[in-house]
């Protein structure tokens, strides 16, 4: 699975309510009716498992969309 | 009473009844009660002060010398025979003891420390007394020494006294119906509050104690209830999960003499509480709550009504527990005890005293009781994780990541965090030849657990620090 699929997965994974229709890449955090402070760790994390990455607290708190978390993970993997 | 009055008392009922059996080697209660005696007036032929540190796998000797230390009018000190050199030396330091009694294997052990500065004695050093030289002591008002296991910080001296035993196993007998007729196997180490309680509850009874030396071999003990037509029997839950691998059938077979099965130290899955239901044809299982500092504080017998499998049962008569948590809005809090069980203070140890606040103890430990009255266990209070204002249970998520696949072990604890103060990080350990991986284990939780649950952090480890009865260290693993 590529990178995109694996992150908009997290997503998925992360949200359980949300739907493919629903999902869209520069989807803003205060769209989703659940993104919360502990939605956004639950993101990082799975993230992080995923991709055996860790990242830091200042590149956690700029995560506002899919695409902030796929640019983010392909800054570490690259 | 004290403890040697136990003995003496079922020495004089029962001179010629079996009172002990540990491998071959069998003692009536005259013949305990005269080793006993002899062991004592070795013991004070020795220059010692008023305790003596015993440091022994589970066997008769170890028996008569717990009960020959007492008898000789000092305090029996009791060391795991595992202990590290380090708490080895931190123990004897604190106890002020001035001897060790020990088995030949733990001598191979220590005798190589060149840290420890009192004499060594092995049990057959000191059986070289005549019966005409035999003399009578006074027992001393404390009647041993342990040192707590520590699940969460540096262990603590907890000296129990004759009339806090005779208090408690009085109502061991009457709660849990023991009689002289019984046949208890133990294969719980007697260096430990649970053990130690239930030889106390053979001597009184004048029942007969089949004394094994541990409870890793389950086969063993299955075969030693059917030998001996046993009548009760005390383990940990976990040795009685255990114990559920084997065919229902074979275990109703092996547990049809048994009346009784005793455990404790927390609560018992309710699987097991379910299934040990239907195996105990003839007899019920049981439970109690306490701590080596306030011994068998509730008791619960399960029986056909499922409502209250999950709990440790309710307050023994002349025992107060009270819930006491900073807000009127949860029934949730500290679990406090007061009674004739509890300690009046801790050995030498000014700091931990301010867990004893007029007579009440601060267990540490959290729970609630229900509107019936019954005691529900919840953790310890030290492992709550605070997640941003969020608290969170260790067990909570412990028993969840339980249920996937391929997780053996799993201990759930609060690491720090800069934005949220904790979050939880997780050691599991995975089943053999398990492919197991985090995003699993973090997808079966974001399904199972509110999203503030959800661990952080995930190790894959092999070990979790744990104590002999099965308590997850958690201070050592933050």
């Amino acid at each position: 699975m590529n990178v995109e699929n694996s992150v908009k997965n997290i997503f998925f994974e992360a949200f359980l309510n949300l739907s493919e229709s629903d999902f869209s890449w520069n989807k803003e955090q205060k769209d989703y009716e659940n993104w919360d402070s502990f939605a956004q760790l639950n993101l990082i994390t799975l993230a992080e498992a995923k991709f055996d990455i860790s990242l830091t607290l200042d590149e956690a708190i700029e995560i506002k969309s899919a695409t902030d978390l796929l640019e983010c993970v392909r800054s570490h993997l690259s | 009473m004290n403890i040697i009055d136990f003995l003496k008392n079922s020495a004089n009922k029962y001179p010629e009844k079996t009172a002990l059996i540990f491998e071959n080697n069998s003692f009536t209660f005259d013949e305990l009660w005269k080793s006993v005696k002899i062991l004592s007036t070795s013991i004070s032929s020795l220059n010692t002060n008023n305790v003596i540190s015993l440091m022994a796998e589970n066997s008769a000797s170890f028996v008569i010398s717990y009960l020959g230390i007492i008898n000789s009018g000092k305090i029996a000190h009791l060391i795991p025979p595992e202990i590290s050199e380090t708490n080895m030396l931190t123990q004897i330091s604190s106890s002020d003891s001035s001897a060790i009694i020990c088995s030949t294997t733990v001598f191979h052990k220590i005798s190589k420390y060149e840290t420890i500065k009192i004499p060594i004695f092995q049990f057959n050093d000191l059986k070289k007394i005549k019966d005409n030289q035999i003399i009578d002591f006074q027992p001393n008002h404390v009647a041993y020494l342990v040192y707590t296991s520590g699940t969460t910080s540096v262990p603590k001296g907890v000296s129990v006294t004759h009339s806090m035993v005779d208090f408690t196993t009085k109502n061991i007998i009457h709660i849990l119906k023991y009689s002289n007729s019984d046949i208890d196997v133990l294969p719980l180490p007697l260096h430990h509050s649970f053990g130690l309680g239930c030889l106390h509850t053979s001597l009184y009874i004048g029942s007969t104690l089949i004394l094994l030396k541990n409870t890793n071999d389950l086969q063993s003990i299955l075969d030693i209830i059917k030998k001996y037509r046993a009548t009760t029997l005390a383990v940990i839950p976990a040795t009685l999960t255990k114990f559920l691998k084997f065919n229902e059938n074979e275990l109703i077979n092996y547990f049809s003499s048994i009346k009784l099965i005793i455990t404790n130290s927390t609560k018992i899955p309710t699987n097991t509480v379910r299934n040990f239901k239907k195996i105990l044809f003839n007899g019920y299982l049981a439970t109690y709550y306490g701590l080596t500092e306030a011994s068998r504080s509730t008791f619960m017998i399960f029986n056909k009504d499922s409502s209250y499998d999950e709990s440790v049962g309710q307050p023994a008569p002349g025992i107060k527990i009270k819930i006491v948590n900073d807000t009127q809005k949860s029934k949730t809090g500290e679990i406090w005890i007061k009674g004739n069980n509890v300690i009046k203070k801790y050995w030498k140890n000014i700091q931990a005293d301010e867990n004893l606040i007029h007579g009440w103890l601060k267990t540490g430990d959290l729970g609630y009781f229900d509107d019936s009255g019954y005691l529900y266990l919840l953790g310890r209070s030290d492992d709550v994780i605070n997640i941003g204002g969020e608290k969170v249970m260790p067990d909570e998520i412990e028993k969840i990541v339980k249920q996937i696949v391929g997780v053996e072990n799993v201990a759930a604890f609060g690491i720090h965090h800069e934005i949220f103060g904790q979050v939880i990080k997780l050691h599991v350990i995975k089943s053999l030849n398990s492919d197991l991986d985090k995003s699993t284990i973090l997808n079966y939780c974001i399904k199972n657990l509110e999203k503030y649950k959800i661990p952080s952090k995930i190790d894959f480890v092999t070990n979790i620090p744990q104590t002999d009865y099965g308590k997850v260290k958690r201070f050592m693993l933050k």
